[in-house]
């Protein structure tokens, strides 16, 4: 093959890829708007519905009835200090901890995960579970999680 | 000569179905729970939530078709394409979340473990697949090359 040939075949190989991504593009469009428009699971278009809503802890605090804290950070973290009668519970250890967490939630109490701080989405994604696969309704998630803890401990008289 | 390009046929045919099967997994995963998926990708703080959620619903059947396409070799070297670019914006969107020490999980898989060695393994594993893209996008120019070079004489 000479020079001009292998241009034009380069040519060739490239407008074949193009054009055969260009279908496949196109074509994912047709599923995903199906999906944006019949599944069951399809997301919020707006961060707020999305999100499990956040708490300040001087609420939680000052909630009657039940409650139950889930700090969802890692197991390490959990072990070097938590908040009392928190119950560890990581997407990490998920499968092995769940059982123990259903043991200890009774109907009704509200649950309030935590994690690191604001930057964290452990918290959410732990709470978002809670909501899904338990069918738990009352969830929040605590809002500066562990960071904004230990502030409102520093401030108690 | 005949050995040794059995051999390479054998190992692009694996490269193939590995690439295949890793875009098929996860894009079966995220298109099980697009929510989930939204929240993950509006995790890395890169884009306006709405944009999440279109891309949440999008990326996932991208991915399973392209990853079918594979398979498939009148489409091959589309969605070789297609999935190399999406592995590269996957790596650079990993790496900035990496860079900025979010504690998040990739969200590639579904949920995940958080946090910034999660996101180094998850880092490591999506440069393996650009470069294993890159490589089976070669070896389609190689056969195309081939293929034109045996007609032309």
């Amino acid at each position: 093959m000479n020079a001009p040939d292998r241009m034009n075949s380069s040519r060739a190989f490239l407008l074949h890829a193009f054009r055969q991504a260009g279908v496949l593009l196109l074509a994912a469009l047709i599923p995903a708007l199906l999906a944006g428009v019949f599944h069951p699971r399809r997301p919020a278009w707006s961060r707020d519905q999305a999100m499990i809503p956040e708490v300040a802890w001087g609420t939680v605090r000052e909630w009657p009835g039940l409650k139950l804290l889930v700090d969802a950070r890692s197991e390490e973290a959990f072990q070097r200090q938590h908040i009392s009668g928190a119950f560890p519970l990581s997407e990490a250890r998920w499968e092995e901890r769940l059982p123990a967490f259903i043991k200890a939630w009774q109907p009704g109490a509200r649950v309030v995960v935590y994690c690191d701080n604001t930057g964290c989405q452990a918290s959410q994604a732990v709470a978002r579970r809670l909501r899904r696969e338990l069918g738990i309704n009352d969830v929040f998630v605590l809002k500066g999680g562990w960071g904004a803890w230990l502030v409102a401990q520093k401030s108690l008289p | 000569m005949a050995g040794s390009a059995k051999i390479a046929a054998l190992i692009t045919s694996a490269g193939r179905i590995v690439l295949a099967a890793v875009f098929l997994y996860a894009g079966g995963l995220k298109a099980l729970d697009p929510a989930g998926f939204a929240l993950s990708i509006d995790n890395y703080r890169l884009l306006p939530y709405p944009a999440a959620a279109a891309l949440a619903l999008y990326l996932p059947w991208l991915e399973l078709g392209s990853g079918l396409a594979v398979l498939w070799p009148r489409i091959r070297t589309g969605a070789l394409a297609v999935l190399l670019g999406l592995g590269l914006v996957f790596s650079g969107v990993i790496a900035s979340a990496w860079l900025r020490s979010l504690d998040i999980s990739c969200g590639c898989f579904g949920d995940g473990a958080h946090g910034r060695s999660a996101l180094a393994v998850s880092l490591l594993r999506s440069v393996f697949l650009v470069l294993l893209c890159a490589w089976l996008l070669g070896r389609e120019w190689e056969l195309h090359y081939a293929d034109r070079a045996g007609r032309s004489q």
